[in-house]
């Protein structure tokens, strides 16, 4: 059967049309598929209609991006060179003016397995040497994911410390960090700092919740809800669905919004999620992402990667 | 060392695809950056010092919008809405290189910084440098060069400009846009005050070919205070012209000047400009058609011109004949058929056929009667002052209501003699400025190979060397012949026709510097100089003189009078109290040729008791007698019979 054909079938039985897009692989198994939440805004989670509104003023956008590359080998054992780097840019008339930037260059490579002259080597070349976790048993694959690891941890030092110098230069000002706020723990119970997640790889809800949460239809929020972690100060979250997804993916135009709970990020749901909305506006293509980055963490992508240069 | 001049407005960059080369390269600036086509701008590369001139010919703005339809996604279809974060927007230029600093060896343009270019970069760009400094400058001021609140005088070479070097200037643009002219007089005005005196004597003659336009260069214009600084900023003194002769020709009537500068305050100023025979057989070839004479007439013109003219020449009849003027030559036109018929030798005189004798009477006698009011039959001579020409002198021939032929017939004449007299040395100046407007039509790049034409050809390929040059103007470039348009050194363009745009000559420029060029407006000129690598924009001020459109609202044209109230007018004019009645008295019941003869006698030479001057170059009047029938004279009787007894 055609694949349009399919696609009426399953939208006449009351189901949506996907994006139906070809794969040849299964995808990397998801770490940590699931987590627990307490729902903070009545006892279910429901979806909630939200209002286009105007920005506040003087809001902040950070993001960070980060590069590597297998530069060589001792033997087996890889050594990656990584470039991470973060940006904080201030929004003024529709203007992104840098307020806080940070990159860093380093190598990383499992240093216990490597001799005193390879490392001293190493150490030589290039100032930032970063030792990343050994396997177990030796395998090249493996040791390249945890160097990678190390470069993920290093962009969120970055990350945090160019959110702790905006909020320096701007005390007062909002500030919106790509991903998860629970990065940024010096922040704790800064009602400030809000964070935009685009990927759903942890689901937090259950049952009709899930379904509910994630189709909403466009315009619409869930409920806020309390998502659990394992460490840091208590955080508050919800989804907003910024573009439809019938005949795209399930989490096409859906984010998930966070921060650190206080009561105003109850109350300042429906205000955060209506200029949320504005913000999609301009479209951040040709981004693949698109449909959940918005535009002004886009542009901080792309002045680091500009800043960055080519890779070589 | 070199002057760092302004902040860095931008920076080079260069791809694979849009490369930095020696000739030209491509540099970002912000949005808001003071810069446009035609800004020149410097950029200096701090590791060798090389510095690189350049002029902006394009321009182009993007942002990162991946394609139109997702910016109609995002506003979900309304234009009004505004995105809460503006776009990345980028100006991307494009500047072609003036100079490059040191000039070996030649290098693509650093990736460096680029700043606005100072007063000091504007001359150096421009290679000014070269003829503004030194013991002798030859800059004559040609424009403001304008950008980034920067204003700078551009000069042009006088060696480029009036000669020996290069020479010659040529002007397009949009007619009724008051440049090409205004241009010219400005122009004329600047050379007038800064051409150097180690280089001569220079003077002007402007052909007045439509309307009033430069019936008025000796009186001042309206001009605004920004108008005035410009005149400050290129040290030039805003003034009309204070030693302009102006020329025109006579009406059909022989005493109504032909001329819109009529009016009675003014009209004393104009000389009047009259032909004899001699002046118009030498420029013949002018006025007679080449399909209607063949080479036997040319050679009975030449005989004309060379053996009978002012000669004293005898007849086979006995006739002594001295030819002068038109009259003179239908005289002995006359005597040649009369003596061919009573000799009963009817076809050949001198080698020349009667038929063609006849033909060339008819056209020559014709030229007197088709230029009348410039040529004369009896051989009254009224001309410019070839010999005693004056340093900064505006000649002004006012041509604007002769029909074609007669503009054809001054127009070569005048230069002919500016010609010879400059190649003998004689002419009382060592340069000539010679200002023709609708060239298209003088020297039109297709139509008939016309003897107007050639000289124009002549003075554009040859004038530099004797110091005659041509300033030329035309709606059309692309119109006038190639080796008129081509010969000229200096090259100005005001704001232009697309159409002409759309022509090969203007392929060399960027569509944007087309688009400036086709909106360009009044006071702003695009100009090529041999000493520029690229044209560059230039604004002028108005010339301070009053436009032919103002004249005539300031002194309309006299209304032309009878023949003897326009005789009693021009010996007013000479002297103010000289009564027209008396006058009138005077020239009551005589020939107008007579009279037409005095008037023109006393003009030339402007004595100071015009009235008796005047009344002695009248011939005796021959005292009317009134004659009676005689009496006593028998009656004639009819007779029946003529044949009888």
């Amino acid at each position: 059967m055609a694949h349009a054909g399919i696609r009426k079938v399953i939208v006449r039985a009351g189901g949506v049309a996907g994006g139906g897009r070809m794969a040849t692989h299964a995808g990397a198994p998801l770490e940590t598929p699931f987590g627990t939440a307490e729902i903070v805004e009545g006892d279910r989670i429901r979806a909630i209609p939200v209002i286009p509104r105007e920005a506040p003023p003087g809001v902040a956008f950070l993001g960070g991006i980060q590069r590597y590359s297998v530069d060589g080998w001792f033997g087996a054992t890889p050594v990656v060179r990584a470039h991470v780097a973060a940006a904080a840019l201030c929004r003024n008339g529709g203007e992104l003016v840098t307020v806080a930037t940070r990159h860093e260059d380093f190598l990383v490579a499992p240093l216990a397995v490597l001799s005193d002259s390879e490392r001293e080597a190493l150490a030589a070349r290039e100032e930032r040497l970063y030792p990343s976790e050994p396997g177990s048993r030796r395998h090249p694959l493996l040791e390249i994911q945890l160097a990678v690891q190390v470069v993920d941890r290093r962009r969120a030092e970055v990350e945090a410390t160019v959110a702790k110098e905006y909020r320096e230069a701007k005390p007062g000002g909002l500030l919106v960090v790509d991903g998860s706020v629970t990065a940024h723990s010096a922040f704790a119970k800064d009602s400030r700092l809000l964070g935009i997640v685009k990927s759903h790889e942890t689901q937090f809800l259950n049952g009709a919740d899930v379904v509910t949460a994630m189709t909403l239809e466009p315009g619409h929020r869930s409920s806020v809800f309390a998502p659990k972690y394992e460490r840091g100060a208590p955080v508050h979250s919800w989804y907003v669905r910024l573009w439809p997804w019938e005949g795209q993916d399930i989490t096409h135009g859906l984010v998930r919004v966070e921060r650190y709970a206080t009561d105003a990020s109850v109350s300042e749901a429906d205000e955060i999620s209506g200029w949320l909305m504005r913000e999609r506006a301009p479209l951040s293509t040709p981004d693949a992402r698109w449909d959940r980055l918005l535009y002004p963490i886009h542009r901080v992508e792309d002045l680091l990667r500009a800043k960055a240069g080519s890779w070589s | 060392m070199i002057d760092r001049g302004s902040k860095p407005i931008g920076r080079v960059v260069a791809t694979e695809v849009l490369p930095a080369s020696p000739h030209q390269f491509h540099f970002w600036t912000a949005v808001e950056a003071p810069l446009g086509i035609g800004a020149i701008v410097r950029v200096e590369n701090g590791g060798d010092g090389r510095v690189v001139y350049a002029v902006v010919t394009d321009g182009k703005a993007y942002s990162d919008l991946a394609t139109p339809l997702h910016d109609v996604l995002a506003a979900e279809g309304n234009p009004t809405g505004e995105a809460p974060t503006s776009r990345a927007e980028i100006r991307l230029w494009t500047a072609a290189v003036l100079r490059q600093v040191p000039e070996e060896p030649v290098q693509p343009v650093p990736l460096a910084e680029v700043r606005l270019a100072s007063r000091v970069d504007v001359e150096t760009a421009l290679r000014m440098d070269a003829y503004l400094r030194g013991e002798r400058p030859t800059g004559i001021p040609v424009g403001l060069y304008t950008a980034g609140g920067l204003s700078s005088p551009v000069y042009v070479d006088a060696d480029f400009l009036l000669g020996p070097e290069s020479a010659h200037l040529n002007i397009t643009g949009i007619s009724g846009l008051a440049t090409k002219t205004s241009a010219v007089e400005f122009l004329i005005g600047s050379i007038f005050e800064h051409f150097p005196t180690h280089k001569g004597r220079v003077a002007a003659v402007c052909f007045n070919v439509k309307g009033p336009d430069l019936c008025f260069l000796d009186q001042p214009g309206p001009l605004t205070d920004a108008e005035k600084q410009m005149y400050v900023d290129l040290g030039i003194e805003p003034k009309p012209f204070e030693n302009v002769s102006y020329y025109a020709p006579f009406r059909p009537d022989g005493v109504n000047l032909n001329t819109l500068r009529s009016n009675p305050e003014l009209v004393g100023t104009v000389e009047p400009l009259v032909w004899g025979l001699r002046e118009v057989l030498d420029y013949h070839e002018v006025l007679l058609n080449r399909d209607d004479v063949d080479a036997k007439a040319d050679a009975f013109i030449d005989f004309l011109a060379d053996r009978v003219v002012e000669k004293e020449f005898a007849d086979e009849w006995g006739n002594l004949h001295r030819v002068k003027n038109f009259i003179d030559l239908e005289r002995l036109f006359r005597a040649i058929f009369d003596g061919l018929e009573s000799a009963g030798r009817s076809d050949m005189w001198r080698t020349h056929h009667i038929a063609t004798i006849r033909k060339v009477r008819n056209r020559l006698l014709n030229i007197s009667v088709r230029c009348k009011g410039l040529v004369t039959d009896d051989g009254s001579v009224s001309d410019l002052p070839f010999g005693t020409f004056e340093d900064r002198r505006v000649y002004v021939i006012d041509v604007a209501g002769m029909d074609n032929l007669g503009q054809d017939l001054v127009f070569t004449r005048i230069v002919s003699q500016l010609r010879e007299h400059l190649e003998r040395r004689n002419l009382g100046v060592e340069h000539v400025v010679v200002f023709v407007d609708e060239l298209n039509k003088y020297a039109p790049q297709d139509g008939p190979d016309t003897y107007v034409r050639k000289m124009l050809l002549d003075i554009s390929e040859r004038g530099r060397y004797l110091g005659l040059v041509l300033f030329g103007a035309q709606q059309f470039r692309s119109q006038v012949h190639k080796r008129v348009v081509g010969n000229a050194g200096t090259v100005l363009f005001g704001r232009m026709d697309l159409d002409e745009l759309a022509t090969p000559g203007y392929q060399v420029l960027s569509p944007a510097t087309k688009i400036k060029m086709a909106t360009m407006p009044k006071g702003e000129l695009m100009i090529r100089h041999p000493h520029f690598t690229h044209p560059v924009f230039v604004k002028f001020p108005r010339p301070a003189v009053l436009t032919g459109r103002g004249g005539v609202e300031r002194f309309p044209p006299a209304v032309d009078v009878s023949f003897e109230d326009a005789v009693a007018r021009q010996l007013a004019q000479l002297d103010r109290g000289v009564a027209a009645a008396r006058v009138k008295d005077l020239i009551a019941g005589r020939p107008e040729d007579d009279v037409r003869r005095a008037l023109l006698a006393t003009r030339r030479a402007r004595p100071k008791d015009v009235l008796t001057f005047f009344q002695s170059r009248l011939p005796t009047a021959v005292q009317r007698t009134e004659m009676k029938p005689k009496s006593g004279v028998s009656v004639v009787r009819p007779v029946e019979d003529p044949y009888g007894p």
